[in-house]
């Protein structure tokens, strides 16, 4: 098929208007689209990481004893006996760091004493022997804290450091790249020595301290040094609710010379933590989702108002000769000139974009296959846009042509 | 003249009634799109006491370790909070007219009459300008009086607290138990929240108000520890309350009232021959980097409103263009699809500006109708954001339709509009008459 494009430029030129505002919302339409899929990929994707812990069965519960005749060591006792002693109730532990609250304790790690050699930030969580299994979390390598290396609470000793600590996969790569970390030596920034005792695998500890997420460390160690302590409790599936409301009742009432700051399941802590890449997600696709339609909705309007002007010049093509399928070729290739125009400029636009994303809000850099792939389907989307009217066009009777309108 | 315009409009809008739905749908979700946006931007990026912007400064002072900046990918920001050593020195200078130290404790109010369970009350703990300040409003009574470091057992109560353990009756002068500590309440907040909390960003700027507000010098008394953020670079293990507060780590936010660059200066002087007297002692190995910062360049250079949030606002914008391009669209056809008429008009004595103004007028209805639906789904989406942010208290009380926000879009909707429908109004009254009444 051969398709004359003199006649078809020189008409697209004379109406021009109609047709640059049409390009120019393509332009845009694959700008913000192919860009905002990106920035969705990656929201999704981190939005879908694991925590690696049990959060769908724990729940915690945070107090703090600001009374003045508050003994923390026997509370910690009794509340722990109390919530191990519940029927449902498959481990419990204190802790001043909860994981995934964003309220807890990071710190940094070095193979040095003194503040030297290669170091790793990292999210602790204080814990006794039951830590691991309030977590949910498995050894990979090591052993887990004996009861006697769990730190007792001293009222007079602010930051205890702890001889022995147990390690995420993530921390002990960061820290021991080449070499098993088991066994290994690692000092604090006061340069106290600890020994990795077990290597677990990657979970979430305390997030948004400046570590890496699945970068956790376990400290055999009672919490109470900041006054404020969180017990976290794992329980059967299906009594959570149940057993954190008696919980917080039981606890509540039990002392009067502290307070309970609050009780939710992990769960809660886990939908905040992803909240903001979800509604950015929700928001980003909404939007996106909105501009095409518009688009869309300006080609075929386009091409219907072009189809309703040009009636009388496709009946006198039709009259003399040409076929059903030239009409509609003549404009869908007239639509592809637009959506050609269109494009060009939203690739040099959407690349424009994704470099300032990424200078401006430290953005990954745009991938490519994304404008491949955004450009492929603005294409096929925008020539389905123009097909009805096209098809309108054809049915055109060739006996128009003769009549005055 | 205008009603006829405004008659000829309707009709003209009648006639075409699918485009006309497109056009003022297209203009609709443009505009609800970037009211909702606004609303989100409007509210985290405000500034709570603009009032006072050029007047209040943050005070900071690098007295970070010597490896790597407080924040490395903000090197030339100085750690937001200072030390205890710092703090009280500064706050020691007459030089600002008004000043405050202050941090976030955790606190627990008891011994109200008829109390039975102890009150959870987020404390802030501070000086007494905290209050003239920042221009706090008292509902009873007033702020502590006497000297920073060294006031007695007062205690002023937020709305909250008050309403809870008073009824929300008048308490001043009555005694309560902050931690187990007898505290004479001076003063009671009417609803107090300034959004963002702009005052204490590092421990979360769309944090509820606080229940209670004690004097900064208690909480040394009392050796206790503070509950918001501290920032600790030393490698010195610190073993018990007076090593913490000598330690070089950062918990304490300190503003100054300082009306007048003169006097802006002066304290700078004073905050910077300080450090240099600190820096010969041994300490601050670090550049000379002290700041006095404004209320809205705090908020900025904390990051108080994300970068999701400027991104979706641009976004938004990015899309009311593509429904305004649209609109433009088809206001030129439809508008060269009536030329005929036109033609006749024009040749029946209608001037080029009556032609201009009579479309114009079609614009604005279509524009004003728009505007109206839009900002009518812009309700409707505020509602759906408050729904999805729902989990997240803070981001709940975001989602107010404020009526600044709403002044905004009206005027956006009106102002794009119109700029939008110009130019298919001008083009139409420029079209000679001959051509198009040839043909007939």
């Amino acid at each position: 098929m051969t398709l004359n494009l003199r006649p078809l430029l020189s008409s697209l030129l004379r109406s021009r208007t109609g047709a640059i505002l049409v390009a120019l919302q393509i332009t845009i339409a694959l700008a913000v689209m192919v860009n905002a899929v990106w920035i969705v990929s990656q929201r999704i994707a981190d939005i879908e990481q694991p925590t690696g812990i049990d959060d769908d069965h724990m729940f915690v519960v945070a107090i703090a004893g600001l009374g003045s005749g508050f003994d923390l060591s026997s509370a910690l006792a009794q509340d722990l006996a109390y919530l191990r002693g519940l029927p449902g109730v498959v481990a419990a532990t204190a802790t001043e760091s909860a994981p995934l609250t964003g309220d807890g304790q990071g710190t940094q790690l070095f193979l040095q004493p003194g503040q030297r050699g290669r170091s790793a930030a990292l999210g602790v969580i204080q814990t006794d022997t039951q830590g691991l299994r309030t977590l949910g979390v498995s050894l990979i390598a090591g052993r887990n804290f004996r009861p006697n290396e769990i730190q007792p609470f001293s009222k007079h000793s602010l930051e205890q450091s702890v001889p022995e600590i147990i390690v995420s996969r993530a921390l002990a790569q960061a820290l021991f790249p080449e070499s098993d970390a088991l066994g290994k030596v690692v000092y604090d920034g006061a340069g106290r020595p600890m020994t990795i005792i077990g290597v677990t695998h990657d979970f979430m500890g305390p997030v948004g301290l400046g570590n890496p997420k699945y970068q956790t460390a376990l400290y055999p160690k009672t919490p109470g040094e900041y006054g404020a302590y969180f017990l976290l409790v794992r329980t059967v599936p299906g009594r959570l609710d149940v057993l954190m409301q008696t919980a917080e009742r039981h606890i509540g009432a039990s002392n009067l010379d502290r307070v309970i700051f609050f009780a939710h399941p992990l769960q809660f802590y886990h939908q905040r933590m992803i909240a903001e890449n979800r509604n950015m997600a929700i928001f980003l696709s909404a939007i996106t989702a909105m501009i095409l339609a518009v688009t869309c909705l300006g080609i075929f309007g386009l091409a219907t108002y072009n189809v309703s002007a040009r009636t009388r010049q496709i009946g006198t093509r039709r009259a003399v000769g040409a076929r059903r399928r030239d009409i509609i070729a003549y404009f869908m290739v007239e639509n592809a000139f637009i959506l050609c125009a269109g494009v060009l400029a939203g690739c040099a636009l959407a690349l424009a974009t994704g470099y300032w994303l990424s200078v401006r809000y430290d953005l990954p850099r745009l991938d490519l296959y994304y404008l491949v792939g955004g450009v492929l389907f603005l294409w096929i989307v925008g020539e389905l846009a123009a097909w009805q009217p096209a098809r309108r066009a054809a049915s055109v009777a060739p006996s128009v042509a003769t009549r005055t309108v | 003249m205008l009603r006829y315009y405004l008659r000829l409009s309707l009709k003209s809008l009648r006639r075409t009634p699918g485009l006309t739905a497109l056009m003022v749908c297209a203009i609709a979700l443009g505009i609800a799109a970037c009211i909702v946006t606004l609303t989100v931007y409007h509210a985290m990026s405000g500034n709570p006491i603009w009032w006072k912007n050029n007047v209040l400064y943050a005070v900071t002072m690098d007295s970070w370790g010597a490896d790597e900046p407080h924040d490395p990918q903000h090197p030339t920001l100085a750690p937001p909070q200072l030390t205890y050593t710092d703090a009280t020195a500064l706050l020691r200078s007459s030089i600002p007219q008004r000043k405050a130290i202050m941090t976030q404790m955790d606190g627990m109010l008891s011994g109200a009459p008829g109390q039975t369970v102890p009150m959870q009350a987020l404390t802030r703990a501070t000086t007494k300008d905290f209050f003239a300040m920042f221009d706090v409003p008292f509902e009873y009574g007033g702020a502590w009086g006497g000297n920073d470091l060294d006031a007695l057992p007062e205690i002023v109560l937020g709305k909250r607290a008050n309403d809870t353990l008073f009824g929300g009756t008048d308490s001043v002068g009555r005694t309560i138990l902050w931690n187990n500590n007898r505290f004479r309440v001076v003063g009671v907040l009417r609803d107090w929240q300034p959004l963002p909390r702009f005052y204490d960003v590092v421990d979360g700027a769309f944090e509820p108000p606080e229940d209670a507000y004690v004097p900064f010098s208690w909480i040394t008394t009392l050796r206790s520890v503070p509950s918001g953020n501290m920032d600790c670079h030393t490698s010195v293990a610190i073993s018990n309350y007076q090593q913490l507060l000598g330690s070089e780590c950062v918990w304490i936010e300190m503003w100054a009232q300082l009306p007048s660059a003169a006097r802006r200066e002066r304290f700078r002087a004073y905050v910077d021959s300080y450090w240099a007297a600190q820096r010969r002692a041994g300490r601050f190995p670090r550049p000379l980097n002290n700041h006095l910062t404004n209320v809205s360049q705090w908020l900025q250079v904390n990051g108080v409103v994300s970068s999701d949030s400027r991104i979706l606002l641009r976004v938004a914008f990015a899309f009311l263009a593509v429904c305004l391009l649209n609109t433009v669209g088809i206001l030129l056809t439809k508008f060269l699809r009536g030329a005929p008429i036109v033609g006749v008009r024009r040749a029946l004595g209608a001037s080029r500006r009556q032609i201009f103004l009579q479309h114009l007028v079609e614009v604005a209805v279509v524009s004003i109708a728009g505007g109206v639906l839009g900002l009518a789904l812009g309700a409707a989406g505020l509602v759906g954001v408050r729904a999805i942010y729902a989990q997240d208290s803070a981001y709940g009380l975001l989602a107010h339709f404020d009526p600044l926000g709403v002044a905004w879009a009206l005027a956006l909707a009106a102002l794009s509009t119109l700029a939008a429908g110009f130019y298919p109004a001008w083009s139409i009254g420029r079209l000679p008459p001959a051509g198009y009444l040839r043909g007939r």
